[in-house]
Order: C-alpha cells, then sequence, then structure tokens
C-alpha cells in the first residue's frame, strides 16, 4: 500500500487527482490537503511515500512545502511532485533546485501524472 | 464530445456539469473585476489579492475547459491568463488598455457557456474569440523574467522558495519605500494554525505578509518553525512595539525609506504604478456607505453575541436567586436592573447583527436563471421563467446552502414536469410552459416554490417503483399525499425520472436532507396534466434562534421556537386511541400526538395526570409533543455535535444552557417525519 | 524533470522492508522514529494513544445522555461552547462502566475528519517515548481497538487505534 499526500486548494483539482492516482497499478492510500497548513500538519500523522504538490495556495505555497520537507531529515526521502498551475518557467526551475524530484505543469494528461508518480514510487526512497 | 479527463462521460451531462463549474468562476471574477475597477477609479492601490484572483479564476476556467475539451474557451481562458499573469506579476500596468480587454473576455466567455453543447453556435464564436485572442496578444508584451534580489540579506533559502508572484511583491514594497523584515516564531506542530494566523493577522494590521515559509523547529517532532518575510511602513523597533508577540523575533532585511529603483522589476515596458502622494491618499478615500464584510467575521461576531446572551441568562438566574433572599435582596434588585438595561442593549446587537447577514433572494433567483436558459436549450423546451419575491431576505448562509436544492428542482422541472411542445398541444395547453419561483415570508419562515404547468407527477410509475423496490407492499393503501411524497424515498426519486437531476447524481431525498439541515422542510403538491409545485419552507436565521425548553424525566430538551405552534396543558383522560396511536381533539381536528419519551426511548413513565401538548409543524403538518414540563423560553446557539456517531436522528445539535451544561435540540423535520410516516405503516 | 535515477533490486528490497516496518501502525512517523504516546489508565490497566491525536485533557463535566445511540456513547460534553460526543472507553473495551471518579479525565482527540471526540478513561498517566523497537503488533483483539503493544519499564501498553476504535456508528 502506497501512501500518497496531495496538496492542492481547488477542489476541482484535487478530485482529478485523486482519481488520476486512485488508477495507478499499486495500491494507494490517499490522503487530500487543501492547504499547505494542512500538509504540514498531515506530514508528522503518516509516513507517507509520496507527496504531489501545487504551488500556489492560499497560505504557504508549494515551493515552502518542498522547502521545509527537503530540510526535515523525516520526510526529505519523501519523492515530491509539483503540479503547477501557474507553471512559469522560474517556479519550475526553483521547484527543482529545492528539491522536488519532478514538475508538471497543468494541464496534462492523467496517464502522464500516473506514469511520473509510478517511476518515483518504484524507485523508492533515494539517498541524497 | 472530446473528454481529456480520461474518464468517459454522457456528453450532456459533462456539458451541464462544466457550465455549472464555469457558472460559478465566471461570477467571481465579474465580481472581482467589478471591484478592481472600482479601485482602479479610485485611483488608489489595487489589492494585490484581488488581482491573483481573477488570475487564478482564469487559470481554472482554463483548466476545467481543457479537461472537458472546449477548446475555444480553453484559449480564450489562456488568453485572459496571460493578461492577468503579467498584471499580477507587475509586468502590465493597471492603465493598460489591457484592462478593458479582461472585461470583453468575461462577457464573451458568458456568451460562449450559453452555447455549450451546440457545436453549430459555438463554431460561430471561433471568429469573434480569435480576434479577441489577437488583440489580448498583441497588446501583451511579455517582458523576460530577472532582477537580481540577491543583495538583500534575506536566507537563500527563503528567497529560492518564494513565487514570481511573491517576488514581485517584495519588489513593489521595496519600490514603495517599506521597511522588509523577517519575523520568526517556533510553534508546536499539533496547534500551529492558531498561532501562525494570530501572528500573521496581528502583522497584516500594520503591513504585508508576504511569504511564509516553514522550517523545522529544533526538536523536528514536536516543533516548527516560521519565518514570514513582511513589508511594512513601520520600522523593526515599532513593529515589534506595536504587534505585541513577545515569542517572535523581528530582524531587518532591509531598511525602508525613499521610495528607490534599485531593484529594478523584471518589465521595463510598462512604467511601474507610482505611489501617491499621502496627500492625495488622504482625499481619494473611498466615501462610500457600504462596506463589504467576510460573512466568517460576522459568524464570529454572531458567536460572540450567543455567547453573550448565554452570559445574560446566567446573570438574570443569578440576581434572581439574590433577590429570593431577604439578606441580598438589595443587590439583586441593583442587578436585575443592570441585567434589564444590558438585555436590550444585547437585543438591540443582536437584532442588527442579524440584519446585516440578510441578503435578498435576488443572487440566487438570478443564477437559477442563467441555468435555465442554457437548459432550455440544452432539452430543446419552450419554457418561461417567471421569477416573484427576489427581494425576500435570508441569512446568507441559508441563501448559500438553497442554490443547490433549488437549482435541483428547477431542473426537475423542466426537464421533466415540462412536457415537449407536442405533447403540450395535443394536452389543449399553450405551446411555451411556464416555470415559477417564488419567495415570499410567512412569519419567522421564508416559503421559497417551484411550480410549473407540466404534466405532474406520474404516481402509477413512482408506485410502481416503489413496489419493485419493495418499499411498498402491492396491497397497501397510500393516500395521494403518501404517494407524492415517496419522491423523497432514497433511491426511488432518481429512478423513476420524477426527479433525475439531469447531471448532478442526488434526487429529491438529498434535497430534503439539505433543507431539512437548516432547519426547514420541503412539502410537494401536484396534479395530473396541471402541475407541479414543491416549496421549501425555511426559517429566516440560523445563527440565534428561541428556543422552548422541556423536559421529561431528568432529561431537558430544546424546541426550536418556530416550529412551535402553541403549547397545551392537557389532562391525560384527554388523550383518545386509535390504532394505538395517540389523539388529541384539537377544535375539531384530530391531531397526532408523539409522547418524547416514548419517541426517544427515555424509559420514563408518564405517571403525571397532567401532560404537556407541544404543537409543532413545520409547512402544513403538525403533531404534538407530549412532555413532563415547559422550562421556558431562550435564546440558543445550535452547535453540531461533533464525534463518530453521524446519525443521531432526532436531533439537530446541541446548545449550551447555564454552565457547560448541553442541551440536546431538537430536530423537528425529522420527527415529524418519522410521526407522520408510522402513521402510515401503523 | 529530473533524471531518472537507477536503483538496485537490493535497495528496493530494502526499502519494502523498511516500509512493511512503518506501515505497522498508522501514526507511525518514520521507520526509526521515536513515538510518543499519551498513556492513561483504564481498568487498571495501562493504554495509549498517539500524542499527535490528542488535543486537550479536561476533567470530568456534565455530560447529556443522547437517547438511541450505541450504549459506548456516554452523551455530549460543552466544552467552551463545542459540543463533543464522549465516548466511554471502558464500554467500548468491554470492561463495564464505574461511576466517576476524582481522578477521572476526558482525553479530546482529533478524528480522521477533524473533529474531535472526547475519550473517558479513569486517569492519565503520562507521556512515553518510545522506539520502534519497543512497539509489536497485538493479535486478537476481542474489541478491535488495539492494535499493538508496545513495552514500557517492564509493563506492556496497549495502543488504541483510534480510527478503529471510533468505528461505531452501527
Amino acid at each position: 500500500m502506497k501512501r500518497i499526500l496531495i496538496v492542492e486548494d481547488s477542489p476541482t483539482m484535487r478530485a482529478l487527482l485523486n482519481s488520476a492516482l486512485e488508477d495507478l497499478e499499486v495500491p494507494v492510500k490517499i490522503t487530500e490537503a487543501s492547504s499547505g497548513f494542512e500538509a504540514l500538519r498531515c506530514l508528522p500523522r503518516e509516513s507517507f511515500d509520496l507527496i504531489v504538490t501545487d504551488i500556489n495556495m492560499p497560505d504557504i505555497n508549494g515551493l515552502e512545502l518542498v522547502s521545509f520537507a527537503k530540510s526535515n531529515d523525516a520526510y526529505r526521502s519523501i519523492p515530491l511532485v509539483i503540479v503547477s498551475t501557474e507553471g512559469t518557467e522560474r517556479d519550475r526551475e526553483r521547484g527543482l533546485e529545492l528539491g522536488a524530484d519532478a514538475y508538471l505543469a497543468k494541464p496534462f494528461e492523467p496517464e502522464t501524472l500516473r506514469e511520473v508518480v509510478a517511476d518515483l514510487l518504484s524507485r523508492g526512497v533515494q539517498s541524497e | 464530445m472530446a473528454t481529456r479527463g480520461g474518464r468517459s462521460r454522457s456528453g450532456r451531462k459533462a456539458d451541464q456539469e462544466f457550465v455549472s463549474e464555469a457558472e460559478e468562476i465566471l461570477e467571481r471574477m465579474r465580481e472581482d473585476y467589478a471591484d478592481l475597477d472600482d479601485q482602479r477609479a479610485a485611483g488608489g492601490e489595487v489589492e494585490p489579492d484581488l488581482i491573483n484572483r481573477l488570475f487564478r479564476s482564469a487559470h481554472s476556467l482554463k483548466a476545467l475547459a481543457g479537461m472537458f475539451g472546449l477548446e475555444s474557451i480553453q484559449d480564450l481562458a489562456h488568453h485572459l491568463e496571460d493578461i492577468l499573469d503579467g498584471l499580477r506579476l507587475g509586468r502590465v500596468s493597471l492603465d493598460s488598455p489591457l484592462i478593458g480587454l479582461i472585461d470583453e473576455a468575461i462577457h464573451t466567455f458568458a456568451n460562449l457557456l450559453e452555447s455549450v453543447g451546440d457545436e453549430e453556435a459555438l463554431a460561430a464564436f471561433n471568429e469573434p474569440v480569435e480576434d479577441l485572442a489577437n488583440r489580448i496578444e498583441a497588446s501583451a508584451k511579455e517582458a523576460s523574467a530577472g532582477g537580481e534580489l540577491q543583495s538583500l540579506e534575506i536566507d537563500d533559502a527563503l528567497l529560492r522558495a518564494l513565487t514570481e508572484y511573491e517576488e514581485h511583491r517584495l519588489r513593489e514594497n521595496i519600490q514603495r519605500g517599506r521597511h522588509i523584515m523577517l519575523v520568526v516564531s517556533t510553534f508546536e506542530i499539533m496547534s500551529f494554525d492558531e498561532g501562525l494566523s494570530e501572528l500573521s493577522d496581528s502583522i497584516r494590521e500594520f503591513g504585508e505578509v508576504i511569504s511564509t515559509l516553514p522550517a523545522p523547529g529544533e526538536t523536528p517532532e514536536s516543533q516548527i518553525r516560521f519565518s514570514l518575510l513582511v513589508a511594512s511602513d513601520l520600522n523593526v523597533a515599532e513593529l515589534t512595539e506595536a504587534f505585541d508577540f513577545p515569542d517572535a523575533e523581528v530582524e531587518s532585511v532591509r531598511e525602508g525609506g525613499l521610495a528607490v529603483e534599485a531593484i529594478a522589476e523584471p518589465s521595463a515596458s510598462e512604467p511601474a504604478p507610482q505611489a501617491p502622494l499621502a496627500s492625495e491618499q488622504e482625499s481619494l478615500r473611498s466615501i462610500s456607505e457600504t462596506v463589504r464584510v467576510d460573512i466568517h467575521k460576522l459568524d464570529e461576531l454572531m458567536i460572540l453575541v450567543g455567547e453573550f446572551v448565554i452570559q445574560r441568562a446566567s446573570i438574570g438566574e443569578i440576581a434572581a436567586r439574590l433577590l429570593a433572599q431577604p439578606q441580598n435582596a438589595k443587590i439583586g434588585a441593583e442587578l436585575s436592573k443592570i441585567h434589564k438595561s444590558f438585555d436590550r442593549k444585547l437585543k438591540g446587537i443582536q437584532s442588527a447583527v442579524l440584519e446585516v447577514r440578510m441578503v435578498p433572494m435576488r443572487q440566487v433567483f438570478d443564477k437559477v436563471s442563467r441555468v435555465v436558459r442554457s437548459l432550455r436549450r440544452d432539452l430543446q423546451k419552450d419554457v418561461r421563467l417567471e421569477v416573484s419575491g427576489a427581494d425576500t431576505e435570508l441569512d446568507k448562509l441559508i441563501v448559500e446552502e438553497l442554490v443547490d436544492p433549488l437549482m435541483h428542482i428547477v431542473r426537475n422541472s423542466i426537464d421533466h414536469g415540462i412536457e415537449s411542445v407536442e405533447e403540450r398541444l395535443a394536452a389543449g395547453k399553450a405551446a411555451q410552459g411556464c416555470t415559477k419561483i417564488s419567495a415570499f415570508q410567512r412569519g419567522n419562515h421564508v416559503v421559497i416554490s417551484v411550480s410549473d404547468d407540466g404534466k405532474g407527477i406520474d404516481r402509477a410509475a413512482l408506485l410502481a417503483r416503489a413496489e419493485s423496490l419493495g418499499l411498498v407492499s402491492a396491497d397497501t393503501e397510500l393516500s395521494d399525499r403518501e404517494t407524492l411524497n415517496l419522491i423523497f424515498v432514497p433511491g426511488l426519486s432518481t429512478q423513476v425520472g420524477v426527479s433525475e437531476t439531469s447531471g448532478r447524481g442526488v434526487g429529491m431525498d438529498v434535497v430534503r436532507e439539505n433543507v431539512a439541515a437548516l432547519g426547514g422542510a420541503v412539502e410537494v403538491e401536484s396534479i395530473p396534466d396541471r402541475g407541479t409545485t414543491i416549496s421549501m419552507t425555511l426559517p429566516i436565521t440560523l445563527a440565534i434562534i428561541q428556543s422552548l425548553i422541556v423536559s421529561v424525566g431528568e432529561h431537558r430538551f430544546a424546541i426550536p421556537i418556530n416550529a412551535v405552534h402553541e403549547t397545551l396543558l392537557i389532562d391525560t383522560s384527554e388523550i383518545q386511541r386509535s390504532e394505538g396511536r395517540k389523539i388529541l381533539n384539537l377544535r375539531g381536528d384530530a391531531l397526532l400526538l408523539r409522547s418524547l419519551a416514548e419517541e426517544f426511548e427515555l424509559g420514563v413513565s408518564e405517571s403525571s395526570e397532567k401532560q404537556f401538548a407541544v404543537i409543532v409543524g413545520l409547512g402544513e403538518q403538525r403533531i404534538g409533543l407530549l412532555v413532563d414540563s415547559l422550562e421556558g423560553q431562550q435564546d440558543t446557539v445550535i452547535k453540531p455535535i461533533q464525534g463518530p456517531v453521524k446519525n443521531m436522528r432526532g436531533f439537530s445539535g446541541a446548545t449550551e444552557l447555564g454552565d457547560q451544561d448541553a442541551v440536546l435540540v431538537v430536530d423537528i423535520a425529522s420527527l415529524l417525519e418519522d410521526a407522520l410516516s408510522r402513521k402510515e405503516s401503523a | 524533470m529530473s533524471a531518472v535515477r537507477p536503483s538496485s533490486d537490493e535497495v528496493r528490497e530494502w526499502d519494502d522492508l523498511a516500509r512493511s516496518a512503518s506501515d505497522r501502525g498508522d501514526s507511525a512517523e518514520s521507520f526509526d522514529e521515536i513515538h510518543q504516546l499519551l498513556c492513561f489508565e483504564i481498568a487498571g490497566a495501562p493504554y495509549a494513544v498517539p500524542v499527535e491525536r490528542v488535543r486537550e485533557i479536561v476533567r470530568m463535566r456534565p455530560v447529556t445522555p443522547v437517547p438511541r445511540t450505541p450504549e459506548v456513547v456516554r452523551g455530549v460534553i460543552s466544552l467552551r461552547g463545542e459540543m463533543i460526543e464522549l465516548i466511554d472507553l471502558r464500554r467500548r473495551l468491554d470492561l463495564g462502566s464505574i461511576e466517576p471518579s476524582r481522578r477521572t479525565r476526558i482525553i479530546v482527540v482529533k478524528t480522521d475528519d477533524d473533529e474531535v471526540v472526547g475519550l473517558l478513561v479513569d486517569a492519565v498517566r503520562e507521556v512515553l517515548r518510545v522506539s520502534d523497537e519497543a512497539i509489536q503488533s497485538a493479535t486478537g483483539s476481542d474489541t478491535g481497538a488495539v492494535s499493538e503493544l508496545c513495552t514500557f519499564r517492564d509493563e506492556f501498553v496497549s495502543i488504541i487505534e483510534l480510527d478503529r476504535l471510533l468505528a461505531l456508528d452501527a
């Protein structure tokens, strides 16, 4: 069972991400966070195998979440996928610089997301 | 039609789903654009959030259209998104002629939405959409990103985590000569949001929070540290003094001062908006007499008032106790006087707060009208919509909760109630059908009804369906009302087609549930070939309601006063029985009585000879509830009960009376339902 | 996107082992983490819940019974105006019921859907810090509420699985 945390403030996108990921070949348990704060609260509660996060959110942004996760020993090894609504080239670079493992600019095909996620999950924990 | 979401849906359903979501987004955009225009006209600084919101709306619209394969909408949204992105990142000035194009794009979207589902009509828009898109493209001169903020004494980790937008806000604030500071504070991870939002809120009184960066605290498993990048007219010392947060450290990142251009905005093509002079700002202050308030702030206010109300009751009790003791009677009298005056003023505040929350039904009705217009086209029905009572006011929260049920009922009416033109003509009716929505106030309630002159509900089909599902046996005799009420049975309505929702997957049972959650009731009337009327009766406000406190044995319950018609003291010998049911002769009418002790299985015997009957009802239905005694009326704030047992049938929540005492609030709608359905099966 | 990093089968196997170890408990923070548990007493025996799920601990207060609910629901309490269900843990664990005493406490915990619920316990002891090694899975829990045991000072502490404990909407 793979545990995935989806961080996305738009309910529509959240539902779409959720349904895309439910179709993964491995069984998944998906936790949804509707804001960065909620994500911060979810992190210590469960050991996630992967995080999918949006960038622009009302409280803390996705880059800040990436920065937090990658600077914390407990979460550093969790693969992190940014799915960006705004998708400026700059945000993409920053995201990867901060340690995100993948970056998808919306709109993307659900299949693309599944491929990226499946790939990261199969790679498992990486050493930094 | 093409679906990109990877899930196949029926074309029409998907279209409608899209339209209703897109309409919501568009509605928000209209409002935000109007605000933007106002703020621009007033000449002041435009609220950065406003542009960001517009940008996000355009983006959501684009993503949504993309998912549903509507390319023209997607394309236009994409261009609009570009302008707004430029605006929010400061690449496009607010004086740009592009602003006018936003308005034009919003209008075009509205037109496009009307045509969704109609390929031909959509195709007719290709040219104007392309034209608009070209004009946007032509006017928007993109500038490449750049600009060095590295010279600032900010931790690189924080700087790197800024989105382009936040970076722009940082530049903007520096240009305006504000002090840039870092406020750092550590919180317990279990409860950080409360403390953090308190901190951010108090900072916002004096400046802008540009970014909030979390980092692990000293003990990473239990603590979390936040660094807030703040811009303010106050300097470090002044801010530290002003916002009174002893645990937070404030350090300067950049001293403010004269507006500078040292850190250039990436764009050179548009002049940077200039900070207006102080005197100018003063004179441009809005002199409008209305204020927009976040509904949640009103909720908070309401809760506070609610707490006052509870405390007032306790003060009253203490005063009464003192008055009853001869040695304290004098103090009691004084306290009682203060209590009375407090009471009067509190009532004033209460009604003022309630009034502020009231909004006319017009907003909802306008929304419904728009949906009707598109339904009319999609379903190819010739229907006229008549609206009355749009000025009737209701609590904002109720109005919001009402949109979905109302939309559902109207969709049903047009989809299933109104016949095709041929059928109508054959039945000797006017070719054009009519659906009416009306709202009016009746006492403490508002009645909202949707009626049509369609074919009425097919009772035979409904019964057949109910029988096939085993919900009624073939030999049960149901009255006409009972038959019609079958539309509220879960799983029934959606199947028979009486109320298939044209796309949303909910039935009338959900409508009834939603309305009941608001403390209201739904009733249906239908005459074959003449039409159907569905009425919702709702309380005017949810916030603070008067309740009648009753007791049964040692238990106390609160009954919302708006559901109480009268109370009677009856002698148990007056109670008559029919098939085991208790009946009271109420001025010639048979009134069904239910004992709360039996209803709630309290295990108390009704020993006394006298009992109180509380006659309650919603809409047209009435029953009498038997209780031991009445303890008086109280203002109550109904709170939901939290916990694992979700299905506490019979209760809509609980309220606090006096000191820490929770009293359950009886849900009259469900009691009525249970009592009247038991009547059938008895 | 970053380049695909190669991973050997050994790495994957090791990873799977690590995951399955941390999968044992919902609250497990990660594989070799220290767990903080709030330990309390029921019928003389120690039980515990993960500290992250605890919002506050309050003394006994008036309880309003709710008709037609399962027996384990002792009623509703008002906590600063919030209305919260109170679950009698003794009854939930089939250990009978006793009158509240001076030591009786209500542990207010957060549920999965961000609501809160009160748990009535005989007494609250302390916060334990235990490592993964001290935790073993409990077999054959009669009430489905205990998923793991942890050893602390030569004593077995039963760790309550909150989400299963609270699944009583029958």
